[in-house]
């Protein structure tokens, strides 16, 4: 999961902070940051379904699985099956 | 009648009642009015004058509410503003209201920060959580906590109705936002009417998305304060389903969103799924802009069997709303705005001002107790909206022989393609009715030859959709000629602060995407 925390990290910065990571850390939250707004929230998971083939489903659209790059990360390891239910959670 | 009024017969009538709900937090009427009381006798300490200006940089919460109330009870003028505003508009806003304590959020201490040099107006900023050394500036930084304590006594102070509660920046979706100026017997008067429009009570417990910096988020929290209902906040709509979640677990009976909320709620978000799970929802409003017929009739028939929907009609100008649909005729009237709200009346005139009969097509003018008396340091726009007859709301429409009103676009909004005078709207409706997009913008960009070119930016209701597919359905519905010439597919539409569509941003994009 290293490659996927770096592709989300490097779409992050490149695409809401312009290249400036300053301030990112991997548990800062999204929304409250005000890195991404919730037109940024539609596009990121655009990204996510596109570069790692997988569907968001609307009951999944919750902070705990994606309002940070350590929410993202261990939602996404549940939805490949590499975690168990038990280990997920923000 | 005085807005905070509201707030004091409320605390009064039921103490112990939570009026607030927000995440773990609850508060109840009695310590947010008492919280009021301490904060507004400490601004006037600080040496305010009544009349002063105080700007609001906060999200919805406690401290929004406190602060709020505070700013009336001395007698002074709440601007609430996004804390996410540009330290450019803000510079503007903050030279022309000339504030003389902000009170900011984390967001909006970012801006402020950027601001220089500050007025020479102010006296103190206010931080909900003071983040970097304020020394070197000219005005002390405090705390907010420390400006928290309850207090019995408001400030004895003789406060005509008439006088100036507010000023609310319209969202600025086209041009400067202006500062529309609304009294204390403005807001009484709207909220009044509202809440006799939605029979609202104090078991209502409001579901509050919308920011209160908003005039329909402003409107929710005054209404929902004079009747002792509750409000549970919360402020992560971009995730969907944590708000029907807590809608659940809430029991709440009333929620409120513009246009794009709904869209959201209807394609991205497991809101079918809840249609047994909310029980208590007793009725759903959207006001803030032109919501198309399809997302209307899904609307009705995924929201739970018990759940009315009120289709309502507003402008900051008016302190929030000037009609609504009665949810019984809203099947038989789904394109209306529907009939005036108590104390409003509506007209439809003609270019000279003259009232025009029902089925003619003309400009909207709105009259009531609840108008604007004018846009702040701006004789000159006020001028241009304010008559003996009311307020020129710049929509054009008709009205039907049985009195409902229709709209049929902006004045101002109207595209001239080839002979053809175009309104997006009609477009935007035609495209949504395709059922292949979950939002639409139309916009006219110049062209040498036709005057304008008609180009669509939607977000499709999935990845396998494509432009030819959406121009095919649209042919069903609108002659070629109003066609788009182009239809882009996006992940998301850009929205200001407020949840509408900004369409200046959609432009700018589309402008540096050929430039490429």
């Amino acid at each position: 999961m290293i490659e996927a925390r770096e592709r989300i990290r490097t779409y992050i910065v490149e695409n809401f902070l312009f290249g400036d990571d300053r301030g990112l850390e991997d548990s800062t939250s999204f929304l409250d940051s005000g890195i991404i707004d919730s037109t940024g929230i539609l596009e990121l998971i655009g990204f996510l379904e596109e570069s790692f083939a997988l569907k968001v489903a609307d009951d999944e659209l919750v902070p705990e699985n994606l309002d940070s790059i350590d929410c993202l990360v261990r939602f996404m390891a549940l939805k490949k099956g590499a975690m168990t239910a038990g280990e997920t959670g923000c | 009648m005085l807005i905070h009024q509201f707030l004091e017969n409320s605390a009064s009538r039921t103490p112990d009642k939570g009026a607030l709900i927000h995440g773990g937090k609850r508060a109840t009427y009695s310590r947010l009015d008492r919280s009021a009381n301490f904060l507004a006798n400490w601004l006037l300490q600080c040496g305010m004058q009544p009349g002063g200006r105080v700007l609001m940089l906060l999200e919805n919460g406690e401290e929004y509410v406190i602060s709020y109330y505070a700013t009336l009870k001395a007698g002074m003028v709440a601007v609430p503003l996004s804390p996410e505003t540009r330290s450019e508009a803000l510079q503007q806003i903050m030279m022309s209201t000339t504030p003389q304590v902000v009170i900011a959020s984390t967001k909006g201490e970012k801006a402020l920060r950027e601001i220089s040099p500050p007025p020479a107006s102010l006296i103190a900023a206010v931080l909900t959580d003071p983040t970097s050394s304020w020394q070197e500036r000219p005005f002390p930084a405090l705390a907010f906590g420390t400006l928290v304590a309850e207090e019995e006594r408001a400030p004895a102070l003789a406060i005509d109705p008439s006088s100036l509660a507010s000023i609310i920046f319209t969202s600025g979706s086209t041009g400067t936002p202006k500062g529309v100026m609304l009294s204390h017997a403005n807001i009484v008067a709207n909220s009044e009417s509202i809440i006799r429009s939605l029979e609202l009570t104090e078991a209502d417990r409001q579901m509050v998305v919308l920011p209160f910096f908003y005039v329909m988020g402003s409107s929710l929290l005054n209404t929902h304060i004079a009747v002792g209902g509750s409000l549970v906040i919360n402020n992560t709509f971009a995730y969907p389903a944590s708000v029907l979640k807590q809608m659940a677990e809430e029991e709440v009976t009333g929620f409120s969103g513009v246009p794009s909320t709904y869209a959201h709620l209807l394609h991205r978000s497991p809101l079918k799924a809840y249609r047994d799970k909310l029980p208590a929802l007793r009725y759903c409003s959207q006001a803030g802009g032109h919501m198309a017929r399809q997302i209307k009739e899904e609307l009705l028939t995924v929201l739970p069997r018990h759940t009315r929907l009120y289709v309502m009609y507003g402008a900051t100008e008016a302190s929030a709303r000037l009609s609504l649909v009665p949810p019984e005729r809203l099947a038989d009237k789904i394109d209306s705005i529907g009939v005036p709200i108590p104390g409003v009346t509506m007209k439809i005139v003609d270019a000279s001002g003259r009232e025009l009969p029902d089925g003619e097509t003309g400009e909207l003018v709105a009259a009531g107790a609840n108008i604007m008396s004018g846009y702040w340091n701006d004789t000159q726009s006020t001028a241009a909206v304010l008559s003996p007859a009311g307020y020129h709301t710049g929509d054009l429409g008709y009205r039907d022989s049985e009195g409902y009103f229709y709209l049929l676009g902006r004045r101002d909004h109207q595209l001239k393609v080839g002979g053809h005078r175009i309104n997006p709207q009609e477009i935007e409706d035609a495209l949504i009715a395709s059922g292949l997009l979950i939002e639409v913008a139309v916009l006219g960009l110049e062209d040498s030859l036709s005057g304008h070119r008609l180009v669509a930016v939607g977000v499709p209701v999935n990845g396998s959709v494509t432009e030819i597919q959406i121009k095919e359905r649209c042919l069903k519905h609108l002659p070629r000629f109003k066609v788009p010439s182009e239809v882009l597919l996006v992940a998301a539409l850009p929205k200001n602060s407020n949840g509408k569509i900004a369409l200046s941003e959609i432009r700018e994009k589309i402008e540096l995407f050929r430039a490429r």
